[in-house]
């Protein structure tokens, strides 16, 4: 092995950029990311573009190039794409609006009793562990907890709750299955985030005489301020997404009152074969996915200065 | 900051009523799962008929579900995909945390702003593309697209730029190479990281839905996610027992997982929200 001294050693790693070579050499262990990358995300995005532009099935391809037509169409109100993505649309909205609070709200309650409470590791495993299950095993559960007739819930209540046929009750249901599932994760998070807040801070407001609702109000929650708004934009991108809560357990009804746009696009493109106007309305979506978390994300910059 | 007996005591009260809401449903899966068909709607907790008879014909020639198989498909490709993962990105994350290349920056930015890609968004050119290579229905389909993800590049990018830089003076000292630095330096000391990474994706992986719901068509490449949704909407529809009994058999690996890389599994999902 070839000696090299401490100080030459040093201007090496501090070295920008080196001889092309080295910086062929670097650009090596980079490559082999870049190709999946490339091949199973980069070209896809512009595949789709070029899909969108076009009609397209599957058993035939491309059945001719039209431009931005089918991105207008979903603006033109008379047609039936544009009713089925706008009411698809609506649903998700509805969706994200009531889950959302409930996905920050309820778990930065338990995060702080957690941290005050003995056996926090065990709290936060139990509050954690839905999270760990896919999509069909919660919905196969809940869909039979929730059935009318006999279902666990209504029998153990003495209820007669219609949960997933009629509405309210089918948000209501896809909503509860939601939190239940998935607001674990967004515990762990902000219980990281509570467990930075420096001790000297809350013990600082112990002394003075800051109670337990008060220190929650006044210092742990402006403190959370950063992690509570990654968690915040983070649900919304998450809620958007809606999927699998009505297609598994409403089937997108009663009527297509739970029909999300995820479901819509997916109806479209392999239950139609319309592959170029699904495109064209997945694009869209992630359009408008874009601009709210963009607003979203200036929003809790503008608050945090 | 606690003062008083009564406020802990509120606390504790409400955690484990909690607990005990987030714990009811498996609850009431396993205790439907142990009960024959007959007794499905009694509302009774604790099944009056004990029977096992809804595994064993679950496990049995002939049943409508396929288990072995589809959980076999389900960890293989999970277990594929988190090597191939944890790979790539560690690679990729040394490259850009700690070497130097022209259009470095390019890259970097590129890689974040994919991020904000929604699968959605991909979903149909990715159906296509997958088609014209003739992958539908194998494992390729079930394990190469989601190597593609950048969140695990960032993740060990994190780590990475927070490992000293006299330890690389050291290594350069003994002439190693930048390889041989990966291999010996940033490799090892990142393997709590990286096992973190291996088990996030290991989860997503199988727990996916979308995505191998319409990547696969023929029932002996299903996965387990898809083959229990079938088996909802289909033959075991009205058979709780044994839908209940299949969501079981279907939960195992990803129990197993939680049981014993809790405490990485929690740490990553920590860092998630402070990465961003």
């Amino acid at each position: 092995m070839s000696s090299i001294s401490p100080a030459i050693a040093k201007k090496r790693v501090r070295k920008i950029g080196g001889s092309p070579l080295n910086q062929l050499g670097s650009f090596l262990f980079v490559l082999p990311y870049l190709i999946v990358f490339a091949l199973f995300l980069a070209y896809p995005i512009i595949f789709g573009i070029s899909v969108s532009l076009q009609h397209w099935n599957p058993m035939i391809g491309s059945g001719g190039f039209v431009g931005l037509g089918q991105y207008l169409g979903l603006f033109n109100m008379q047609s039936l794409t544009a009713q089925i993505f706008w009411t698809s649309f609506m649903n998700t909205a509805i969706f994200v609006v009531i889950s959302v609070p409930f996905l920050v709200g309820v778990p930065l309650i338990l995060a702080y009793l957690i941290y005050n409470a003995p056996v926090k590791g065990f709290f936060r495993a139990i509050f954690f562990f839905p999270s760990i299950l896919s999509a069909t095993s919660v919905m196969a559960v809940w869909a039979w907890l929730l059935q009318t007739q006999g279902g666990p819930i209504n029998q153990i209540f003495g209820l007669h709750i219609p949960w997933l046929v009629r509405q309210p009750w089918a948000w209501v249901s896809i909503d509860l299955v939601t939190v239940w599932w998935s607001m674990g994760f967004n515990l762990i998070i902000i219980y990281a985030g509570i467990t930075q807040i420096s001790d000297t801070t809350i013990s600082a407001a112990a002394i003075d005489g800051a109670g337990f609702l008060r220190t929650f109000r006044s210092i742990v929650v402006p403190q959370l301020r950063n992690v509570l708004s990654v968690v915040f934009i983070m649900s919304t991108i998450a809620s958007f997404n809606l999927f699998a809560q009505p297609f598994l357990l409403t089937g997108g009804g009663p009527g297509q009152s739970t029909t999300s746009l995820s479901q819509e696009i997916y109806n479209q493109g392999f239950g139609l074969n319309h592959m170029g106007s699904a495109s064209a309305m997945a694009f869209m979506m992630g359009l408008i996915l874009a601009a709210v978390s963009f607003v979203q994300y200036f929003m809790v910059r503008e608050g945090r200065s | 900051m606690v003062t008083h007996k009564w406020q802990r005591a509120i606390i504790l009260v409400v955690l484990i009523i909690g607990s005990i809401v987030m714990l009811f449903p498996f609850a009431w899966l396993v205790s439907t799962s142990l009960k024959p068909l007959a007794d499905a709607f009694d509302g009774n907790f604790i099944p009056q008929h004990l029977t096992f008879s809804n595994f064993t014909q679950i496990l049995a020639n002939g049943s409508a579900a396929s288990v072995g198989q589809w959980l076999g498909n389900s960890i293989f490709s999970a277990i594929s995909t988190s090597i191939l993962v944890m790979l790539l990105d560690s690679l990729a994350a040394y490259g850009l945390a700690r070497l130097h290349f022209l259009g470095k920056k390019v890259v970097f930015y590129v890689l974040v702003g994919s991020l904000m890609v929604p699968f959605i968004a991909i979903l149909i050119p990715l159906y296509l593309e997958f088609a014209n290579l003739n992958l539908l229905d194998t494992y390729g389909a079930l394990i190469l697209p989601y190597t593609s993800n950048a969140f695990g590049v960032f993740l060990l990018y994190q780590f990475f730029l927070s490992i000293p830089k006299e330890l690389e003076e050291a290594a350069i000292i003994d002439g190693a190479n930048k390889f041989q630095m990966w291999r010996k330096i940033f490799l090892p000391l990142s393997i709590p990281a990286t096992a973190t990474l291996g088990m996030m994706t290991f989860m997503g992986v199988y727990n996916d839905f979308f995505w191998p719901l319409v990547a696969t068509s023929s029932n002996s490449m299903r996965t387990m996610t898809v083959g229990v949704a079938l088996m909802t909407i289909g033959p075991y529809s009205t058979n709780y027992p044994l839908l209940m009994a299949l969501t079981i058999f279907s939960m195992i690996p990803t129990l197993i997982a939680f049981i014993f890389a809790q405490r990485q599994l929690l740490q990553g999902v920590a860092t998630t929200g402070i990465n961003i």
